[in-house]
């Protein structure tokens, strides 16, 4: 009996001391942490991504005396919510990352602070120049910076080089040209059998992408404070969107469609699925610079089976006559700071230790870790980007793209929520019903938009 | 012996942790929330008063086909169809699983089993099988002469204008196009309905058997037995599971939300009020209008209960003990 005491105590000290000395660094660094000031940041990533975030997280963490950043990973549903209830409850974060088009809405209601009060606005101002145009879009709210972006998700067409290649055909720059190569791949209108047993399009529009349609055709979703979602250019490029409902019957699209979302993995349509194929679902395809990973992933995979491997490419978006060229619809992730944050400063030097404003081949590591488009010119040039940009040719078109004047977000307005889910439903309405006038579709939106847009600035 | 008001306030005393609970967490919403319906109030600022504003508005969008009034409409149609059709539904088989028959315990269960999924799981399983190439829904209705239905991708729905179209169409050679995304939800809504067969099961086995004895005697077949004994006897439940299932299919949230990605797309089809409360209060941040959406949504359900109640004398038969 006393032997099993002795024993038992000795596991138990045992145990005791296995975990103080397992935890050790970390109390060691949690008492080093205690001396500095905590910035505590709420973020959405996951995945590989979330790696990449504690990764800068840790760097700036190391750079630092004077502040120490604590991520929190929150999921995205509810964001908005939580961060409401902590700020009315008076304990918000220090900082906020977001992808939703909700700056207007935060900023006008004072849930966030515009950032010159945060720190002098002469800093402001020079992290402002220093972004991209569609950056720095992303950052602004009547005219002020309430936010910094530091990350920018742009739309491209991808297209399937080889299959182009056998037809002696180049990749699009005008929608002529996409039409053209969209009719050579896609299956014969005017055949039931063949459109029934199709299993490639050449290119087929979604309707959430009116929001780059329109921007590329010429458009402006708001102009001078009005909704105008009515301008010819918008109008023009729903009616282009329609006319492949038109001729292959919306019901074929959204079948079709639909089964994009059952390929194994949620794979990207743009790549075949079977291993004698050598063209997707798709010929040409719109998406975003996250897909070159998937591409990448895919021809690796093939070139270790010894499978013959298609080889793709990416374009800018094609463009009617008179629309605009490397032009489309952006959106990205950007840094708030809410109101009642404890820590104002300290976000503001983490904001600026990821964009690169202290360090470019440190935002350059980041960006080429997650594949992410850089908002800062400087960290483009960074010999660490261009090095990933050398070895991921495909991702170079995006970078370029994120440089163009052209390249636009949502409407930066309150009610943005609202604006974003009326335009697709009418560009969806449009696509379902194309025995319906695209205009009048549009005209009915605009008026509920306009509506609304009115109410709230009452 | 304690004083009289030791002895009054003891009682209230033991209660007191869920009269708390219950102060707190629902009489206390429950009127700011009948005050906010009064307001705007985005979350974060005061609520400032606005008096009857947003319950106009609400008035203005019924009839339309955007907003409240889209949602309304979206929703009475889902009620319309899922609530009867899972009566039907649950009648029927808890009558087919009251027959005493082997392995009654496993039919049972599997019944019983898709009421202890959770709801995200089996909206994800369903999006599989209403995918429209290589779905299992359609490739059962292939059995039955029907081409590939759109399901989650389309915004018409059977029962309307536009499915009555459909089906004219079809018949000068176009495919029939019929069923759309609220049908897929109301299908859906079928797959919870072993909740309710238990309840009947239970209802069934209280049925007296003289009843279905003196039936026989008088020379009733095995459907007459059913729709004048069992039917009548079951009743007072169908008429519980009636007002309970209107209350639940108004209230569905979770599989509109993960079907629709929150969005209530296509088109706006899948636009149910609950959603349509959740979007206004958290991502239009107009708490005022989604609470007055509440307060005439709660109106609604009072009066269709009460409605219903009316009616329930004229078809609902309670037992008398003799």
């Amino acid at each position: 009996m006393k032997w099993k005491l002795i024993i038992s105590a000795s596991c138990l000290f045992g145990l005791l001391a296995a975990a103080w000395a397992f935890k050790m660094p970390e109390l060691t660094a949690m008492n080093e942490d205690r001396n500095r000031n905590e910035v505590v940041f709420w973020h959405f990533w996951g995945g590989p991504d979330r790696d990449v975030v504690e990764s800068v997280v840790s760097r700036f963490n190391e750079s630092q005396q004077t502040y120490f950043v604590r991520a929190v990973a929150m999921p995205g549903n509810n964001l908005q919510a939580k961060l409401f209830l902590s700020v009315a409850g008076g304990d918000p974060p220090d900082l906020v990352n977001q992808d939703d088009p909700i700056l207007a809405d935060w900023a006008s209601r004072n849930v966030i602070q515009p950032l010159d009060q945060i720190t002098s606005p002469r800093d402001v101002q020079s992290v402002r120049d220093s972004l991209l145009p569609a950056a720095e879009r992303l950052s602004i709210y009547d005219d002020r910076m309430f936010a910094v972006c530091n990350g920018l998700d742009i739309r491209a067409l991808y297209y399937n080089q080889t299959a182009l290649t056998e037809r002696g055909l180049t990749p699009p720059k005008t929608i002529a040209e996409l039409d053209a190569i969209a009719a050579s791949f896609s299956p014969n209108p005017e055949s039931i059998h063949d459109l029934a047993g199709a299993k490639t399009f050449g290119y087929l529009p979604d309707s959430r992408r009116l929001w780059a349609w329109g921007i590329v055709f010429g458009g402006d979703f708001f102009q001078q404070q009005f909704v105008s979602l009515t301008a010819p250019e918008i109008v023009a490029a729903l009616t282009w969107m329609v006319s492949y409902a038109k001729r292959f019957g919306p019901n074929r699209i959204a079948t079709f469609r639909t089964g994009d979302q059952s390929l194994p993995g949620k794979m990207f349509p743009l790549l075949p699925v079977l291993d004698d194929q050598t063209t997707g679902r798709y010929v040409l395809l719109m998406d975003g610079q996250w897909r070159v990973r998937d591409i990448e992933m895919f021809q690796q995979q093939r070139r270790q089976r010894e499978l013959p491997v298609p080889e793709f490419g990416v374009c800018p978006l094609p463009t009617p006559p008179g629309g605009l060229s490397n032009a489309g619809w952006v959106n990205g992730n950007f840094f708030v700071v809410p109101a009642g944050a404890k820590n104002g400063t300290g976000a503001w030097e983490f904001i600026k230790f990821w964009i690169g404003e202290i360090d470019s081949g440190q935002a350059a590591k980041t960006c080429a870790e997650g594949g992410w488009i850089p908002v800062r010119q400087t960290v483009i040039d960074d010999p660490v980007f261009q090095q990933f940009l050398d070895r991921q040719p495909l991702f170079r078109p995006f970078v370029e793209l994120a440089t163009s004047e052209n390249q636009y977000p949502f409407p930066i307005v309150r009610g943005a929520a609202m604006f974003r889910r009326t335009v697709e439903d009418a560009a969806y309405q449009a696509m379902q019903h194309p025995e319906q006038s695209p205009l009048e579709i549009l005209t009915a939106a605009e008026i509920r938009i306009q509506n609304q847009l009115d109410r709230l600035k009452k | 012996m304690s004083s009289l008001p030791t002895r009054l306030l003891t009682p209230f005393l033991f209660c007191s942790p869920w009269l708390i609970g219950f102060a707190l967490l629902f009489v206390w919403p429950f009127a700011a929330s009948l005050y906010w319906s009064l307001c705007e109030f985005d979350l974060i600022n005061p609520p400032r008063f606005i008096g009857t504003q947003n319950y106009s508005r609400l008035a203005s969008e019924i009839g339309t086909e955007h907003g409240f009034g889209l949602a309304l409409k979206n929703t009475i149609y889902y009620s319309l169809l899922s609530v009867p059709l899972s009566v039907a539904l649950g009648v029927g088989l808890a009558v087919l699983l009251s027959a005493k028959v082997k392995g009654q315990a496993i039919f049972r269960t599997i019944v019983f089993l898709p009421s202890v999924i959770p709801v995200v799981a089996a909206s994800v399983l369903w999006l599989w099988l209403l995918e429209p190439d290589s779905g299992m829904v359609n490739y059962l209705l292939s059995w039955i002469g029907l081409p590939n239905q759109n399901w989650l991708n389309q915004s018409n729905s059977a029962v309307s204008s536009a499915g009555f179209d459909a089906v004219a169409n079809s018949w000068s050679g176009q495919p029939l196009k019929l069923f759309g995304s609220k049908d897929a939800v109301v299908l859906m809504s079928l797959w919870g309905v072993g909740n309710f067969v238990v309840i009947y099961l239970a209802a069934i086995s209280d049925i007296p058997q003289s009843l279905y004895e003196a039936a026989e005697i008088d020379g009733a077949s095995g459907w007459r037995k059913l729709l004048h004994v069992t039917v009548p006897m079951l009743s007072p439940v169908i008429f519980f599971n009636l007002v309970m299932g209107l209350i639940r299919s108004v209230q569905t949230f979770a599989s509109i939300y993960v079907l629709s990605e929150g969005t209530g797309q296509p088109g706006g089809s899948l636009m149910m009020l609950s959603l349509k409360l959740f979007l206004s209060a958290f991502d239009d941040l107009e708490m005022g209008y989604a609470s007055a959406m509440a307060w005439l949504l709660f109106v609604a359900l009072v009066v269709t209960t009460m409605l219903l109640f009316r009616t329930s004398r004229y078809w609902v038969h309670y037992r008398v003990a003799v």
